[in-house]
């Protein structure tokens, strides 16, 4: 057997964090990119007409596709994983960061794979994406669709914290998805009640207002969920 | 209270657990009280209380995942917050503590990863728990018996001076149990072992001293063999009916006879065998770590 250094850090788990998101919400992984996908060809087709819409729809599926990873931190705090790693002395705030971490590599596969979707499909066609639409893609829907992921990642994690375990739409976990769109969803119906889906002024305050609701979220993190919380209720 | 001598830890010092007036427990809400005991001698130290008594927050605390209000924990003298004192520590929930979405191995190898053991130690581990069958089954579809093994694994990844094991062999066939008892018995010899259990044979059978715990305070702690209960009664076992038995008491197959003490039992076993009884067992009946439970 091998005796390692004690004083060395604990080691890296956010490899096996990500793949083990990937395999928990693959459901909703090949959702995200399926609808991202759809909405990516919207842009690609009728970029004019319809892609300040498509550009805002973007976020509401490339957050869904981020779900595995608080999939994976409800599952491995009701089975006793965490209390397991906090005993071996891997901090709660790691664990939070390697799901926030592996919920954001998720919305980047969703995206990557939409957005050459989009990409291919534009320089296939010969006609480039109209300005306003590249800007909302670059200035909304890339920062929302992550913004809208670390929100959902952070909420749950603090909702699934001071639930006991329940199936369902009931658990954490169905709810979830619901708050991870939220953002995105009340700004693309802000931006259809006011007309102005092509305009980066409305969906840009949204992203920040989200931004800063997660920085806060995570300022209060450990004050709002002590250790105690990441052991199994059962 | 303490038990015994030092032994030696892997870097030379002595290996010991103190737990120094610790009073824990969760959000604030007390569950352990002021709760103090020294243990610096290897061997098995069973855990026994009733629900709730708080052996698991015990084991949390220990394991320095619940900090505590009040008091101290110390692993060779060393605070169990600092990275040397935890290293030397080995933690066994209640629960499993499988991560979803591997395999056997991949889960392992997850484990590994923590305890920082060598790649090789996965297959010698998978060897010796006799999980080489199951290495790329996922763990969702393993029984439950298969899946505690898994969970067990993880102990024999890394050898490491103190273990802290929190019911190892609940719901287990008495087949695993006694397997994982027959492993766990092997780890004690050099090794310090808190062990908790619901099951009192097997507390007495494997066990060498014994904390109880009761309301969150520690009520006992002392050598398993200097408890006696309250009554000493044997049950016996005959291989077929005789009259020599029949003012006994009945208790399914056992006729019951109260004696004073363990003392007792050869006179008795005379006195059968001049009036002719055929024993095929004779038996203790009454636990005396019922009494912890009272």
């Amino acid at each position: 057997m091998t005796s390692p250094d004690p004083a060395d850090a604990p080691p890296s788990l956010f490899g096996i964090t990500v793949r083990r998101a990937i395999t928990s919400g693959r459901v909703y992984l090949v959702l995200g990119c399926v609808f991202s996908s759809l909405f990516a060809v919207g842009l690609g087709f009728a970029a004019e007409s319809f892609g300040g819409y498509g550009a805002l729809l973007v976020p509401v599926y490339a957050a869904l596709g981020g779900m595995g990873a608080l999939m994976v931190f409800t599952s491995d705090r009701i089975k006793g994983v965490f209390e397991y790693l906090i005993a071996y002395g891997i901090s709660p705030r790691r664990l939070f960061a390697n799901v926030l971490g592996a919920s954001c590599i998720l919305v980047a596969i969703v995206l990557a794979v939409s957005m050459s979707v989009a990409l291919l499909l534009s320089l296939g066609r010969g006609r480039p994406f109209p300005l306003s639409v590249t800007e909302l893609l670059l200035g909304y829907s890339l920062p929302m669709s992550f913004a809208s992921v670390a929100f959902a990642a952070t909420v749950g994690m603090f909702w699934t914290s001071l639930s006991s375990p329940r199936e369902g739409m009931n658990s954490p976990i169905g709810l979830v998805p619901i708050l991870g769109v939220a953002p995105s969803l009340l700004t693309l119906i802000a931006a259809i009640a006011t007309g102005r889906a092509d305009s980066l002024a409305l969906p840009g305050a949204a992203v920040l207002v989200v931004v800063l609701l997660v920085l806060l979220l995570l300022r209060f993190m450990e004050r709002l969920m002590p250790r105690e919380r990441l052991l199994s209720p059962t | 209270m303490a038990a015994g001598r030092g032994g030696s830890g892997a870097n030379g010092a002595a290996t010991s657990i103190s737990c120094r007036a610790v009073s824990s427990g969760y959000l604030g809400t007390r569950v352990l009280k002021g709760i103090t005991f020294e243990i610096d001698r290897p061997g098995i130290y069973v855990v026994l209380g009733p629900n709730g008594a708080g052996k698991t927050t015990l084991f949390r605390t220990l394991s320095g995942i619940l900090e505590p209000y009040e008091g101290e924990v110390l692993i060779a003298g060393e605070p169990i917050d600092r990275p040397r004192a935890r290293d030397r520590l080995h933690y066994l929930s209640h629960i499993d503590g499988m991560p979803d979405g591997l395999t056997v191995r991949e889960a392992l190898e997850f484990y590994a990863r923590v305890e920082r053991a060598a790649p090789a130690d996965v297959d010698r581990v998978l060897e010796r728990l006799e999980l080489r069958p199951f290495a790329d089954h996922f763990l969702a579809r393993l029984s439950a018996g298969q899946k505690k093994r898994v969970s067990i694994a993880r102990i024999f990844l890394r050898e490491r001076e103190i273990y802290l094991l929190d019911e190892p062999t609940a719901n287990l066939d008495p087949r695993l149990a006694r397997e994982i008892r027959t492993l766990i018995l092997d780890l004690s010899r050099e090794k310090i072992v808190l062990y908790s259990s619901h099951n009192l044979f097997e507390a007495r059978e494997i066990g060498e001293y014994v904390l109880a715990i009761r309301a969150g305070a520690l009520a006992l702690f002392d050598r398993i063999e200097n408890l006696r209960a309250a009554r000493f009664v044997v049950g016996l076992r005959v291989l077929g009916p005789n009259d020599a038995l029949a003012g006994y008491a009945r208790q399914g197959e056992y006729y019951l006879r109260e004696l004073p003490g363990p003392e007792a039992v050869p006179g008795l076993l005379r006195e059968l065998e001049e009036k002719g009884v055929q024993l095929r067992e004779v038996r203790e009946m009454e636990n005396p770590l019922e009494d912890l439970f009272t």
